[in-house]
């Protein structure tokens, strides 16, 4: 599979290289084109050229990451190995994804400027650069870099107050959590005197908090550990730092609430499995509790918030903040099988979230003079009966996506819980199976509104394009092979939790 | 035997290749989507008539075993078979799924062919539930009868009172089921398998034994349904069409009993001789309390709704009595009670395709109009009353024969379940079939056709044979009862 051709694979930092080179070009490009040319017709035109370079990054990850060498370069800032190259390719086929189907929506929500397609490639840009960021610094960079794009996505809408407002709150409270990553990495560099995260693993690969005489320093550590976790959950919307999500998510375009509930929740996971799991596994013991009471909440408020919500954007952030909790279990359970688990629950909740959210998106209701996207759940009651193979997809998703059983989620679930009992967490499981079943209630009131109501006035949509029909049927058959076949899912992540532990 | 070695895997691919057929016939045409159906489910019914003939009935293991990798890293793999209990459980939902599809022929008018799918896909998991090895298998199978049968109820319910009803039913079962689920995890976690037969192998210790079987009977208990649970069950019934009646009443609810002998007694045997008091109790006052519910109530089904939580709950007395007669009675009134139970859901169904109505008191001398349709209703009523010579009678004799070894108090205690069921049945028989006929309601009247006849003849015919004869079901039962009471005991 290697493409020889190509001699840059010394260069390991290549994908990224090449997706910042060709953001340079396209600004250049579509800046000049646009004092001159039809405005749509740029957006079309950098619509696919987006797409083009982020295929063409995904295949030069591809290039690089079958060589499975760890290498790091630029001081050792920069760090490729299969972990930073499954988390690439699994975001940039999201990405890539994500800006097929959100195109009519652009159109039709009349914010289909050439920037908004950069926008999506700057944040993508980050999230690479944050899946092999091997320092504090440069993971701090890439964290502005990615949430900097989000910001201005989320307030992207000018002329709605509710986007601007969803833009302000995002970058405020964006803000004030990544200082607190600084405060911490500034802690630990204080302490340490480096920012790498193999000098911490090299300094701290037999310590931990409960034998070592130096207990200042340790405690200080600690300290520095715990505020960039909790910077970190922030930015994954875990639940006692939620609160800022569902307006964020509520108002800001779907297309770009889109993009950010589901592309960059593996990007952060993994820059916390390099600090917590690679750099700091002897503190395990010491944040581990912290984590738990953090899974219980995000479990029980995302089971709980969801039931009175009315639009499906919010119904969805409360999902997502439930969901999140659960991959919070297979982290917290430091298990050689954890990992897996929980890049095998990352890589299935992005999948279900980009099958949930590009129904949501391609649904566009017809006789709607206000152009709004629908929002309420009653939104998509008569969908059942005038697009029906989307509603059985949006059904078999849903359910998926809720745990039920003969769909993947199900599985993944499952496991999740299964690493959990191994570690001994049966009080933790047995509130979060429990609740799940609350969780179930919100999403088979979406199935209720699809199949049982009827309908009096007939909501009609706009057809689909061939495109997103496309697409979404490739999702649908992926979705049930992955249950059908599911070793392939359990293969890649295997291969994923070697590179993680063999070093600890 | 060499060509009849796959006859089970086809026997559970079958349902879902005709609605994977079904799924291309435009839905325009009605006919031919219901021909295929029938076709499909009838030929599953003789292919499963094919198990009964080919199975040895002298061994009390495990037949027709096939494996499937599914997950070999994690070692979970897909295995089916089937041995003296699930074999008739198997026929008998073969048997309902082609009488369900007749039973909705022409009542059904909305999405016929979503309607014809969801029942096809739901007899793949029914029997997929009965013929499956695996625990994890077990349980997906079991929660995924709840997704055609949550649409069923939702979408092709009578009232508008069936969204409350579908909620219901989903919820409580799954409440019930998630718990399970944890102790399968567990179960997987200590044996690192939950390959049916390597778990027989494995013993737990009495705590681990008690917590499991508490949340096994959790999941179990809302299924048969034990008396705190139940309330889903009349609910559900009430709102479900008739043929979703049915297959909840004959097949449905005897997924828990089918639990409880397959997984609750031979996995945890000192959990269920500790716990026998406390089923004991909870069933006798099920037995009591649904009789006498079902005494005042004026809605046709939800009568039989409550008869049969009454049945199934003498059902879970005899399988508690842990000895050979009462498990083999135990099954033969789950299967006996999966006949008359059904076939009195579609008695209603004749009378609501009519009238549309299931209040009673509309109803009243029909005698007079249906004779036909009464004399099977005297039937299925005499046979739920438990009449000798009908199934029921069986069942409930070794029931209590076995109970009365273990617990007499208990007997005597459900024994007046049957004399309250004599009761209820009774006075439903007379205030329809007989007095004068209320034609200020209804104008017109109309025997049952020959459509309706022939789903009612297997059922009587069945009900009769198992009363008269029922050897030739025990005789196929015995051997694997006896491997399970074994199990228990040594």
């Amino acid at each position: 599979m290697r493409i020889e051709t190509l001699l840059f694979k010394e260069i390991i930092i290549l994908p990224e290289l090449f997706l910042g080179i060709s953001l340079v070009y396209l600004v250049l490009h579509s800046t000049f084109l646009a004092v001159r040319k039809n405005y749509p017709l740029i957006q079309t035109s950098i619509l696919y050229l987006g797409v083009l370079v982020l295929f063409l990054s995904c295949l030069l990850v591809l290039n690089d990451g079958l060589d499975v060498l760890e290498q790091s370069v630029l001081n050792d800032t920069i760090v490729n190995d299969y972990v930073s190259f499954f988390s690439k390719l699994v975001i940039g086929s999201l990405s890539l994804f994500c800006l097929l189907m959100i195109q009519p929506y652009l159109i039709n929500q009349k914010i289909n400027q050439f920037e908004y397609i950069l926008l999506i490639l700057f944040a993508v840009l980050g999230l690479f650069l944050l899946c092999s960021s091997n320092d504090l610094l440069t993971a701090y960079l890439a964290i502005e870099l990615q949430s900097l794009a989000f910001y201005v996505l989320a307030s992207f809408k000018r002329n709605s107050t509710y986007s601007v407002d969803a833009g302000i709150k995002y970058f405020i409270l964006g803000a004030f959590s990544s200082s607190l990553f600084l405060f911490g990495s500034s802690l630990l560099y204080g302490v340490t005197g480096t920012i790498n995260f193999e000098e911490f693993k090299d300094l701290y690969v037999n310590v931990s908090p409960g034998n070592n005489a130096d207990l200042s320093n340790i405690s200080l550590v600690q300290f520095g550990l715990v505020f960039i976790l909790i910077s970190l959950l922030f930015k994954l919307a875990i639940a006692p730092f939620h609160t800022w999500a569902p307006d964020v998510y509520e108002g800001s375009p779907s297309a770009s609430t889109f993009f950010f509930a589901v592309v960059p929740k593996l990007a952060i996971f993994v820059l916390l499995l390099r600090i917590f799991y690679y750099s700091f596994f002897g503190f395990f013991e010491s944040w581990r509790y912290f984590i738990v009471i953090v899974i219980v909440l995000s479990i029980i408020v995302g089971s709980f918030g969801g039931i009175e919500q009315r639009k499906l954007k919010s119904l969805l952030v409360y999902s997502s903040i439930s969901h999140m909790g659960y991959a919070l279990i297979a982290f917290s359970a430091g298990t050689f099988e954890s990992i897996q688990m929980l890049f095998c629950y990352l890589v299935v909740y992005s999948f279900s979230g980009l099958c949930v959210w590009s129904i949501f998106v391609l649904t566009r209701l017809k006789n709607n003079h206000l152009q709004k996207q629908n929002k309420d759940l009653t939104d998509l009651v008569s969908l059942g009966k005038s697009n029906y193979m989307l509603a059985i997809f949006f059904t078999t998703v849903l359910f998926s996506v809720a745990g039920f059983p003969p769909m993947i989620g199900f599985l993944v679930k499952i496991s999740v819980f299964l690493t959990a009992i191994e570690s001994s967490m049966f009080f933790v499981v047995l509130i979060s199976i429990l609740c799940s079943v609350i969780g179930t209630f919100y999403y088979i009131r979406l199935i209720k509104i699809l199949y049982f109501e009827k309908v009096l006035v007939g909501k009609l949509y706009y057809p689909i394009q061939a495109q997103s029909s496309i697409l979404i049927s490739f999702l649908f058959f992926s979705f049930l092979f992955l249950f059908i076949n599911p070793t392939l899912l359990y293969l890649f992540s295997y291969k994923l939790n070697l590179l993680v532990f063999t070093t600890v | 035997m060499l060509y009849i070695k796959n006859i089970l895997s086809c026997i559970l691919v079958l349902p879902l290749i005709g609605a994977f057929i079904l799924s291309f016939i435009p839905s325009s045409s009605r006919s031919l989507l219901r021909s295929v159906a029938l076709n499909c489910s009838c030929l599953t019914f003789v292919l499963s008539l094919f198990l009964w003939v080919f199975f040895n009935k002298s061994v009390g293991t495990f037949q027709f075993t096939e494996n499937f990798f599914w997950i070999p890293i994690l070692n979970l793999n897909f295995s089916i078979g089937v041995d003296g209990i699930s074999l008739f459980f198997i026929l008998l939902t073969t048997l309902l799924i082609p009488i369900c599809l007749l039973a909705s022929w022409d009542s059904i008018q909305v999405d016929l062919k979503k309607y014809l799918i969801a029942f096809l896909v739901m007899e793949f998991f029914l029997i997929g539930v009965f013929c499956s090895l695996d625990l994890l298998f077990f349980y997906i199978f079991f929660e995924s009868v709840l997704i055609p049968m949550f649409l069923i109820i939702g979408i092709w319910g009578s009232r508008e009172r069936k969204i409350r009803a579908a909620y219901f039913f989903f919820l409580y079962t799954l409440l019930g089921s998630v718990l399970m689920l944890l102790s399968i995890l567990y179960i997987y976690y200590q044996v690192g398998t939950t390959d049916y037969e390597v778990l027989l192998t494995f013993s737990f210790s009495p705590l681990e034994q008690k917590i499991m079987w508490f949340a096994f009977f959790a999941s179990f208990a809302t299924k048969v349904p034990m008396v705190p649970v139940h309330l889903w069950l009349p609910e559900a019934h009430v709102e479900a069409p008739t043929a979703g009646s049915v297959i909840l009443a004959g097949v449905l609810l005897k997924l828990g009993t089918y639990g409880f002998i397959r997984f609750s007694f031979p996995l945890f045997p000192e959990a269920c001789f500790y716990f026998a008091p406390f089923v004991y109790a909870m069933s006798v006052v099920g037995i009591v309390y649904t009789s006498f519910t079902a005494i005042r109530q004026s809605d046709f089904k939800r009568i039989i709704a409550y008869t049969s939580v009454a049945h199934m709950n003498l059902v879970m007395v005899g399988l508690f009595s842990f000895n050979m007669i009462g498990l083999e009675g135990a099954i033969l009134q789950s299967l006996s009670h999966g006949f008359v139970a059904s076939a009195l859901f579609l008695i209603i169904g004749v009378v609501y395709d009519r009238h549309h109505t299931r209040m009673v008191k509309y109803y009243g001398g029909l005698v007079h109009t249906m004779p036909i349709y009464v004399f099977i209703f005297l039937f299925f009523t005499m046979s739920n009353i438990g009449l000798p010579g009908t199934g029921s009678f069986v069942g409930e004799f070794l029931i209590l024969t076995g109970s009365f070894k273990a617990n007499t108090t208990v007997t005597f205690l459900s024994a007046t379940g049957m004399i309250i069921g004599g009761c209820y049945s009774l006075w439903l028989f007379n205030r329809i079939a007989y007095g004068n006929l209320k034609t200020q309601y209804f104008k017109h009247y109309l025997d049952i056709n020959k459509r309706e006849f022939l789903i009612f003849f297997p059922l009587l015919l069945g009900t009769l044979v198992m009363g008269v004869y029922p050897n030739i079901f025990l005789n196929s039962i015995h051997f694997s009862t006896n491997v399970l009471v074994e199990s228990m005991y040594f």
